[in-house]
């Protein structure tokens, strides 16, 4: 497999995303697996490529929800034809993240599109659905281990799940050691302020990118620790 | 101009058609440009420009064939533009409050009977009346108002009590206050009880938006602030009532005091509010409303200046997000008496649609958002002087025609140009129909350009205005508006299927809503907005919620009829719809992802030369 190859497996990928074209995708994905190029690479160098792209075009208003459903859709036909090839100990997942819109609310287009957006950013994402409670937050973030809880709402009054769960992660000593994130309608900086959630995410590139630096807070925290124990 | 009466355009003229006046400009389209001949009295309105671009005369043109004409917007008659009140449909008056004069023997040592006695006998023997409960203030005072009012009165009758008791004959003045209590505006009038005439109206911005602009942060407040806060919000609601009576009393004379009854609608949160009711689980999935059916209340006890005996009214709500508001649509509308389908759209920052006949109506309601308020774009603006709101945009030349209130200059576009102008812009090839601006076009004009925050098109030049910049819309203004009626058609066309229900079985669209009165309904339909329901199928009536909080004050039958609008129309949670998604994604589009939905608004574009 040249270098070439690979690059334009890449490129096919990310156009097939970009355009918003189920077919091209599986099209490039079955490509990527005819020529050996690793199926990581075509997800995150391919497919991610062309939702980081998206995800800019939406920003900039040029693309709206639909095209970002249709990219999602491209997306998802390429994973599918790649994922089941990814060996075993090479599923190097970034992390896991809990997702899920608030109690009380179940305004959930939002939340979908992050969904798509850490997917295709190589996370594991286990998604609550809508109108999750508090509780189903907290226990999920224990059971599956994972390093972040990622909460959505459109609503104003449903801010105060958000608090919920915060005040329920600080109870179960959880604070710190998992992470949180908030966005949607009516969810500001301000807001994250006042509850002491982790980060905000305005939309669902800068969510990626927030939970991105999470992750690695955490990672480099770890780190930092064993070197202490391993020093004292 | 024949032509065009006929087809129900109106084209202004001052010179009734003698070629004089110059004022009724067309632009003929296409190769017929050239085969039609020119009088001499015509190419003195004419710049050679112009007789360029086709421009002709309207009522000097003969056309011999089928040929398209374009009409600029300056030479369209506008309507004039009134602060409406909303369509008034008639009820025979039958208030739930009657005056009874009437005069008593002076109690003597031979009739010694009971103040009380006395007065409900006197009342049987003169109207015939059933033996009258008597509120507990009038009692207290019964003695001494019989005595000073010398054994002749006025019994101001609720139901089956007495209310109220004013001495000698008062009867000839009895006045009620119907009341819109919306999330922004709060619309008052006052009426002769007697014969429904409406004799003062004033309307007041909502007192409680200092403490959140929609009804959900509104929710927010209370459960942060609790107890203190509902009173604090319920106090400023009823302060503005306050002010509109005093308003309305002050316009026709009345006082207060003479007010006995008032009825009021609102959405289901504004209900709570206005009541002094806990409002969260309202704003909760699965958002259950506290109470459906109506409540009535002594209106000194929500603090409302009218007579102490007075009692304040609120009409039954239907679901957590369908209010009393939307019961006063469906009784005005008189959609539950139709045979045949019927559709009313109530446009707001929430949007109610109901659909149904006599044997069914189902009603759901969208977060539609305050765009067509104006809010959420750039020059968005109310509808007040000076912002445009009518917009038409020249298909060869991209001039922008725009009307504003008052003639006034631009300062901003409200509701009605904002509905005009996507619509336009698809007519003349500047949008796709996913909403994106077709940037090639900036080599056919310059109103088309790359801003500092991404695309947007000038409406009004600097020199134009009166802000001192160009009025443009955004890229980010088009998707606002997107989502907006997007919102809406998804409210509506969920309803349609889930009722089986198809455009052409619909005999009437009633759009009501602050700016339903001024939008075009054919730029509406092209954006859709709503379904492709032929034009002369729609009607708009205004506060439409304002007229059945009219009609359900002034009759006690209207107030029954509520009651039963409210259990019979049937809620539909579109958030619980499993198609929601797919469907508001595919209404996003400019008029739908699926034009086969707007076969006619396909047809209109392609006669435009869209390729679409």
């Amino acid at each position: 497999m040249s270098e070439s190859t690979r690059e334009r497996v890449f490129k096919k990928l990310t156009h097939a995303v970009d355009l918003g074209d189920e077919e091209l995708a599986a099209e490039g994905a079955n490509e990527a697996l005819a020529e050996e190029v690793p199926p990581y690479d075509a997800i995150i160098h391919g497919l991610a490529e062309g939702m980081k792209l998206v995800g800019d075009k939406y920003e900039r208003k040029e693309y709206f929800l639909p095209d970002m459903l249709l990219s999602a859709d491209a997306m998802y036909a390429g994973l599918n034809i790649l994922t089941p090839h990814i060996p075993k100990d090479a599923s190097r997942s970034k992390g896991k993240i809990i997702l899920g819109v608030v109690e009380g609310d179940v305004h959930d287009i939002g939340k979908n599109i992050v969904k798509v957006m850490l997917t295709a950013s190589g996370y594991e994402v286990i998604d609550l659905g809508r109108d999750v409670p508090t509780p189903e937050f907290i226990e999920k973030a224990k059971s599956e281990g994972a390093q972040v809880i990622a909460m959505s709402t459109l609503m104003t009054p449903t801010l105060m799940s958000m608090q919920d769960v915060e005040q329920s992660l600080d109870k179960e000593g959880m604070k710190g050691k998992v992470r949180t994130i908030i966005g949607g309608g009516s969810v500001s900086e301000e807001w994250r302020e006042r509850i002491g959630s982790d980060a905000y995410g305005k939309d669902a590139t800068e969510a990626v990118s927030k939970i991105k630096t999470l992750i690695d807070t955490i990672i480099a925290t770890a780190e930092s620790m064993k070197e202490e124990d391993g020093s004292s | 101009m024949e032509a065009a009466q006929a087809l129900g355009v109106d084209i202004s003229t001052l010179c009734a058609g003698k070629g004089t006046c110059g004022k009724c400009k067309i632009r003929v389209m296409g190769e017929a440009t050239t085969r039609l001949e020119r009088t001499e009295s015509e190419m003195k309105h004419l710049s050679e420009d112009e007789v360029q671009a086709g421009i002709r005369l309207a009522c000097l043109t003969r056309l011999g064939e089928s040929t398209v004409i374009y009409v600029p917007l300056r030479s369209r008659v506008g309507s004039q533009r009134l602060q409406t009140e909303g369509l008034d449909v008639p009820v025979e008056p039958s208030p739930l409050v009657r005056k009874y004069r009437v005069t008593m023997p002076k109690p003597q040592l031979q009739d010694s009977r009971a103040d009380e006695d006395r007065l409900l006998a006197a009342l049987t023997e003169q109207y015939g009346l059933p033996e009258l409960g008597v509120d507990f203030d009038v009692y207290r005072n019964l003695p001494v108002t019989l005595r000073e009012a010398d054994w002749e009165a006025t019994a101001v009758v609720w139901g089956n009590r007495i209310i109220a008791l004013e001495p000698g004959d008062t009867s000839d003045r009895c006045y009620g206050l119907a009341v819109d209590v919306g999330t922004t505006k709060i619309a008052g009038f006052l009426l002769d009880l007697r014969s429904g005439a409406v004799v003062g109206v004033a309307a007041r911005m909502n007192p409680q938006i200092p403490f959140g602009e929609d009804i959900m942060s509104r929710v927010t407040r209370v459960m942060m602030g609790g107890w203190d806060a509902v009173n604090e919000l319920q106090g400023a609601v009823i302060s503005g009532v306050n002010e509109i009576i005093e308003e309305c009393c002050e316009k026709a004379d009345v006082k207060p005091e003479e007010i006995y009854e008032l009825n009021f609608v609102g959405n289901t949160v504004m209900q709570l509010l206005f009541l002094g009711v806990w409002p969260r689980h309202v704003a909760f999935a699965p958002y259950t409303p506290a109470g459906r059916r109506g409540v009535d209340v002594k209106a000194s006890t929500l603090g409302l200046r009218a007579n102490p005996g007075a009692n304040a009214h609120h009409l039954p709500v239907i679901g957590g997000f369908v209010g009393a508001d939307n019961v006063a649509v469906v009784l005005a509308s008189k959609m539950l008496e139709s045979d045949e389908m019927v559709m009313a759209i109530d446009v707001g920052t929430n949007t109610e649609i109901d659909l149904g006949n006599k044997d069914l109506v189902m009603a759901d309601s969208c977060a539609s958002g305050p765009a067509f308020e104006g809010m959420e774009i750039k020059f968005g603006m109310r509808a007040t002087t000076g912002s445009i709101e009518k917009i038409s945009i020249d298909p060869d030349t991209f001039d922008v025609y725009y009307r504003t209130i008052g003639d006034a200059s631009p300062i901003g576009i409200c509701g009605s140009g904002l509905v005009d102008a996507p619509a336009e812009f698809l007519k003349t090839g500047l949008i796709m129909p996913r909403g994106n601006f077709v940037t090639e076009m900036t080599e056919r004009t310059d109103r088309l350009r790359k801003g500092l925050n991404g695309w947007e098109f000038v409406i009004a030049w600097k020199k134009e205005t009166e802000i001192d910049t160009d009025i443009v819309i955004t890229l980010g203004d088009i998707r606002e508006l997107q989502k907006a009626k997007g919102a809406i058609h998804t409210g509506a066309d969920l309803l349609m299927q889930r009722m089986g229900v198809t455009d052409e079985s619909i005999s009437k669209l009633v759009v009501a809503g602050a700016f339903g009165n001024y939008i075009d309904p054919e730029n509406a339909r092209i954006i859709g907005m709503y379904p492709e329901i032929p034009l002369e199928r729609i009607e708009f009536a205004g506060n439409l919620a304002g007229t059945g909080a009219r009609m359900t004050l002034m009759s006690a039958e209207m107030r029954e009829y509520a009651e039963e609008i409210s259990s019979k129309v049937k809620y539909y949670e579109l958030a619980a719809d499993k198609d929601f998604q797919k469907e508001y994604i595919n209404s996003l589009y400019f008029p739908h992802a699926d034009l086969t939905k707007y076969p006619e608004t396909v047809e209109l574009l392609r006669r435009f030369g869209q390729k679409i």
